[in-house]
């Protein structure tokens, strides 16, 4: 019995707001299958527990932070250009349920 | 006209051979011809102008962007239905910078759905052909880029790069594909794929229009703070044609057709054509060095790829709720006009990868998925940065052979993916420099070698591939169908 | 029933003061006009980029400093991913794997007496935008999005209502004295999320702990943990106790009770990760002493100073750290030489009397602390009488000049000896059989002297130096 189940794979489609045929809900599955191997493959790499995970393209950023400057806002008009609704000077949507 | 470098195209436009109007023109007729047979662009910018010659070498040239970076009033769709209708209000700075260098934008050209896969099959507005041979693909992402600069549609276009996909679709192009050290270029509005990963870069014909482009496009941006002061690096002026002793290595694993049980035939004259680039590198006074890596790190390789852009990607692509925009359903309630939005909007490719990186993600899985393909990818990258102690570079072929065809294209994950497929990951990985030229043909078609070097020696690693090009026939070539 | 514990846990958010965004550079101002602060990021416009604001930084790690918490090496953000309206990118940037500060640890008072509180850590995120209902729509305002939020997390280690509302009003206190936050309740810059749970009183470990969102006010928090305490006392007195769910609860107002929102088995998984496009800023020990050297003298302290070395009450004491200004303005009238209890019967009476009057900020009164101390002089060297003083003092106010002047003119009080002798002499050369009559010991005719004399100068005599004169003339 597989750790993956389409219960599973639906959930997750569902949480990111979005749905799943049959087909495709069946395709993740067997890339879980897949992915799941090579991780077991990775885990038995010497050393790979010691690493420190790296979250970035390089290590030696040199930073600067911003100047504490505030900017003119952007434009209204441009702002709102693409939204599907507008009521005044907001985007407007269905009610949101709190 | 519209065919040659950057420098013969400033050329006759300083002298008068040529005016912008008129390339502009061309570039736009050409446009429309490549989109009739390839289906290459999302847009193709009709009003576009011409422009008065300045001594910016590019001013006047018209050229090309993937239709994921951001630009002012041209729509912007990431070839995805959830942006169909997106007209942003800014230039990515990439491309603002070329804008203010006098270069004309002619189209917007297609990728896979957000950048998220490698076969150019994706993107909303359809396939896009290989102009060699319509019945293989260009790979991707930025699969519409390669094509009409391989075309001759212009002498250069922006792309973005996250696994391979400004590298790949040059190879299978014949044509040059560069990204430079991450953050080298600013990813200022430039669509996130995964941001770890995601870097900007150029495909174009030879290697100086390679140099050229990234000269005007690279520097500090204070909108990006992963971006670097690289004023002291000249990629133009790089290009002195001395590579003595200059020391490449590449990875036997990949390289050693006994290593692939049934070897197609195509594979098989991919390598013997590496290995003759090879001894042409020696000749030129390169040394080649064969070096050996774990195999089992190496297929390991496009998992950790996957697991970490599917990761990022499933953040990056949450502020996609047709809200503030893209197209709205008409549901009534908010959940469901979202859902119906991202159910109906995005390819059945992205939901896959958006699950599985949902996946990774979780509090109980991230340690075994998410963290531990971190880990990995930092593994790669020292062992890399190991070997740029001793090497300039690492040369590997690119791809198993010419362009794939388009039927069995499907980008479907599977264990018996080779990892020479998928290595030009590990530049992303690094975030290290690396250059796709054309190498040679098999069956007609173009293949490309790769040249990868440690973080910001972009200069050296150019330099190397400008050499290389200059003893090779492939240069400027322009791609003609072979069947 | 045994007797029965609390145990409380506050998470605090709040708005920090700076002139942009903690991640894009759009005004942080509170503007009425919706969608006028806003930069591109704050819409998440597809390529835009977060870039990290210094000073919100700095005020982070200076708060760090202050609860003694512990600083990172490096200062880099996580991604809490979920959906919402008011989320425009899908995600907030907030810290998870690396707070600015952890295991901090400071004392509050309550009721006169100091309580330690352990501080889990304290972290900068960003604000989300602000949504207004409607019958059948909402919308939309993003001016919020991106305003730097600090969010402080206790251990479970408050006992009552009246810590926690003693706790909350400390840190806006510390706030405001570092000059970090307004920490304006009526403007909604502060929120509390608040942990409770009750257990026997001798029992080893915690019961189960409810958690109750946005709580939007202190009075709220105070609400809230008594009617939880109540609440979940009341379910174990019957029995019940096993209904008590770990879970996710919300106040109502109206009705004064807490809702259930979801349980723990609903709880969203975040999906925090690092945040892959702010590189890791390292923290120097440089920079962190910089900052530890701006950090004030906060209330407390000053507090305890005011009563154990210059010798306040504590009530008055309490009354001057309120306010950092006033405080401030306190301990400049103390360096230039004014007596404490002097400076400060003065300055929590007639003082904040009239800047609650007039609505001014003390930095904005015209009475400096020099020109206090002109005053407090003059009654010091019996120039003038406290009622006098009083008078100088609105009269300076009013007509914005300096205390000197009033000082000299015919409202001036009389000191000069001779004068005053002169004038005594005659009041007693008029008044015999009185004298008389106070020999024979009627001594409290004394004071009708004294009138006397303040009769015939209209009060203006220095009634010290009078009393003196009179004295000597009657007693020698």
């Amino acid at each position: 019995m597989s750790k993956f189940t389409k219960e599973m794979v639906d959930s997750y489609a569902n949480k990111l707001l979005f749905n799943l045929t049959e087909e495709e809900n069946q395709m993740v599955l067997d890339e879980f299958e897949v992915i799941d191997e090579t991780i077991d493959l990775i885990n038995k790499i010497d050393g790979i527990d010691k690493l420190e995970p790296m979250t970035h393209a390089l290590d030696a950023f040199v930073v600067d932070l911003r100047e504490d400057i505030a900017e003119e806002s952007i434009e209204l008009k441009g702002a709102l250009r693409n939204a599907g609704a507008v009521e005044g000077r907001e985007i407007e949507v269905p009610k949101v349920v709190e | 006209m519209i065919d040659k470098s950057i420098l013969e195209i400033h050329e006759a436009l300083k002298n008068g051979v040529i005016t912008s109007e008129k390339l502009v023109g061309e570039s736009l007729n050409k446009s429309r011809e490549i989109q009739e047979k390839y289906n290459a662009f999302v847009t193709i910018v009709d009003d576009a102008k011409g422009i008065d010659v300045t001594d910016s070498l590019v001013s006047g040239i018209p050229f090309g962007v993937k239709d994921n970076f951001s630009t002012k009033d041209i729509l912007t769709t990431g070839s995805s239905n959830t942006l169909n209708n997106y007209v942003p209000i800014f230039n990515a700075t990439a491309v603002e910078k070329l804008l203010n260098a006098g270069a004309v934008i002619t189209n917007k050209t297609v990728l896979d759905e957000f950048g998220l896969g490698g076969t150019g099959t994706t993107g909303h507005t359809g396939v896009v052909k290989n102009p060699w041979d319509r019945i293989r693909m260009c790979a991707g992402s930025s699969s519409g880029s390669a094509c009409a600069v391989a075309a001759g549609v212009y002498p250069f276009a922006l792309g973005s790069d996250t696994g391979d996909s400004v590298r790949k679709p040059a190879a299978y192009c014949g044509i040059v594909g560069y990204k430079p050290t991450y953050g080298m270029i600013s990813r200022f509005g430039l669509f996130p794929f995964a941001s770890s990963l995601d870097h900007v870069g150029v495909l174009t014909r030879n290697v100086e229009d390679a140099a050229i482009v990234t000269d005007i496009m690279k520097g500090k941006d204070p909108h990006d703070m992963t971006s670097w002061d690289s004023s002291n690096i000249h990629l133009k002026e790089a290009l002195t044609g001395n590579v003595k002793d200059k020391k490449l290595f590449y990875i036997k694993e990949l390289c050693d057709i006994n290593n692939y049980n049934n070897p197609s035939k195509e594979l098989v004259d991919h390598l013997e054509n590496f290995h003759k680039t090879l001894e042409l590198c020696k000749e030129l006074g390169i040394e080649i060095s064969e070096e050996s890596v774990d195999q089992k790190i190496l297929d390991a390789i496009d998992s950790v790829y996957l697991i970490i852009a599917c990761a990022e990607a499933t953040s990056n692509l949450s502020n996609l709720t047709s809200i503030i925009y893209g197209p709205r359903s008409d549901k009534k309630n908010i959940n469901e006009m979202m859902i119906d939005y991202r159910t109906k909007g995005f390819s059945p490719l992205i939901k896959r990868r958006l699950v599985i990186g949902s996946y990774v993600l979780q509090k109980e899985n991230q340690e075994r998925y998410f963290k531990n393909a971190q880990k990995l990818r930092r593994l790669i990258v020292d062992i890399m940065k190991e070997f740029f102690k001793t090497y300039d570079g690492l040369i590997l072929p690119v791809g198993i052979g010419p362009a794939k065809h388009l039927d069995g294209s499907l980008d479907k994950v599977s264990s018996d993916t080779v990892a020479l497929d998928e290595h030009l990951q590990i530049g992303n990985f690094g975030g290290f420099p690396s250059i796709t030229i054309p190498n040679g043909f098999i069956n007609n078609l173009p293949v490309g070698i790769n040249i990868t070097g440690n973080c910001f020696e972009d200069e050296n690693v150019l330099n190397l591939a400008y050499v290389l090009e200059s003893k090779m026939p492939y240069k400027n070539q322009i791609a003609k169908e072979v069947n | 029933m045994k007797k029965q514990i609390a145990v409380i846990g506050l998470e605090m958010h709040c708005e920090m003061k700076s002139n942009s965004k903690v991640f894009s550079s759009a005004a942080n101002s509170y503007n009425e006009t919706p969608n006028s602060n806003i930069q591109l990021l704050d819409m998440a416009f597809p390529g835009t980029l977060p870039v990290v604001n210094k000073k919100c930084v700095k005020d982070a790690l200076k708060v760090s400093l202050a609860l003694n918490c512990s600083q990172p090496e490096y200062m880099y953000f996580d991604r809490k991913n979920y959906y919402y309206p008011d989320l425009p990118k899908g995600y907030q940037i907030t810290q998870m794997d690396s707070p600015v500060g952890v295991n901090g640890k400071i004392e509050i008072e309550v009721n006169d007496k100091l309580i330690p509180v352990l501080i889990h850590d304290v972290h900068l995120e960003e604000d989300t935008a602000s949504l207004d209902h409607y019958f059948d729509t909402s919308t939309i305002d993003y001016n919020r999005c991106g305003v730097p939020l600090l969010e402080l997390v206790t251990e479970p280690c408050l006992h009552s209502a009246e810590e926690a509302v003693a706790f909350i009003n400390h840190i806006i206190q510390m706030y405001r004295y570092m000059d970090v936050s307004d920490a304006d309740t009526k403007r909604g810059q502060v929120r509390c999320d608040v942990n409770v749970s009750i257990m026997d009183e001798d029992a080893k470990e915690f019961g189960t702990r409810v958690e109750v969102k946005n709580v939007n006010s202190i009075s709220g928090v105070q609400d809230v943990i008594n009617y939880e305490i109540k609440r979940q006392a009341e379910l174990k007195e019957q029995g019940r106790y096993s209904e008590v769910e770990q879970e996710t609860r919300r106040w109502n107002e109206e009705t004064m009770t807490t809702i259930r929102m979801r349980s723990k088995v609903d709880a969203i998984d975040y999906k925090y990760f690092v945040e892959p496009n702010i590189p890791k800023y390292r923290i120097t020990k440089e920079w962190l002493e910089e900052i530890k050297s701006e950090i004030p003298k906060l209330h407390l302290e000053r507090k305890y100073n005011y009563i154990e070395t210059l010798g306040l009450s504590n009530y008055d004491a309490g009354v001057l750290v309120k306010n950092k200004d006033i405080s401030d303005y306190f301990e400049e009238c103390i360096k230039i030489g004014i007596d404490a209890k002097m400076a400060s019967n003065w300055i929590t009476t007639s003082i904040m009397g009239y800047l609650n009057n007039e609505e001014i900020e003390i930095k904005d009164f015209y009475i400096n602390p020099n020109r206090l101390k002109d005053l407090i002089d003059a009654i010091n060297n019996g120039t003038i009488s406290n009622k006098q003083a009083k008078e100088i003092f609105n009269k300076v106010l009013e007509t914005k000049k300096e205390v000197k002047d009033f000082l000299s003119s015919d409202n001036a009080q009389i000191s000069d000896e001779d004068t005053l002798i002169s004038l005594i002499d005659n009041i007693l050369a008029n008044n015999q059989s009185q004298i008389d009559d106070y020999h024979n010991g009627k001594t409290n005719l004394f004071d009708y002297f004294v009138g006397q004399v303040m009769k015939e100068t209209r009060g203006k005599a220095n009634p010290v130096l009078t009393k003196e004169i009179l004295n000597k003339k009657l007693n020698s």
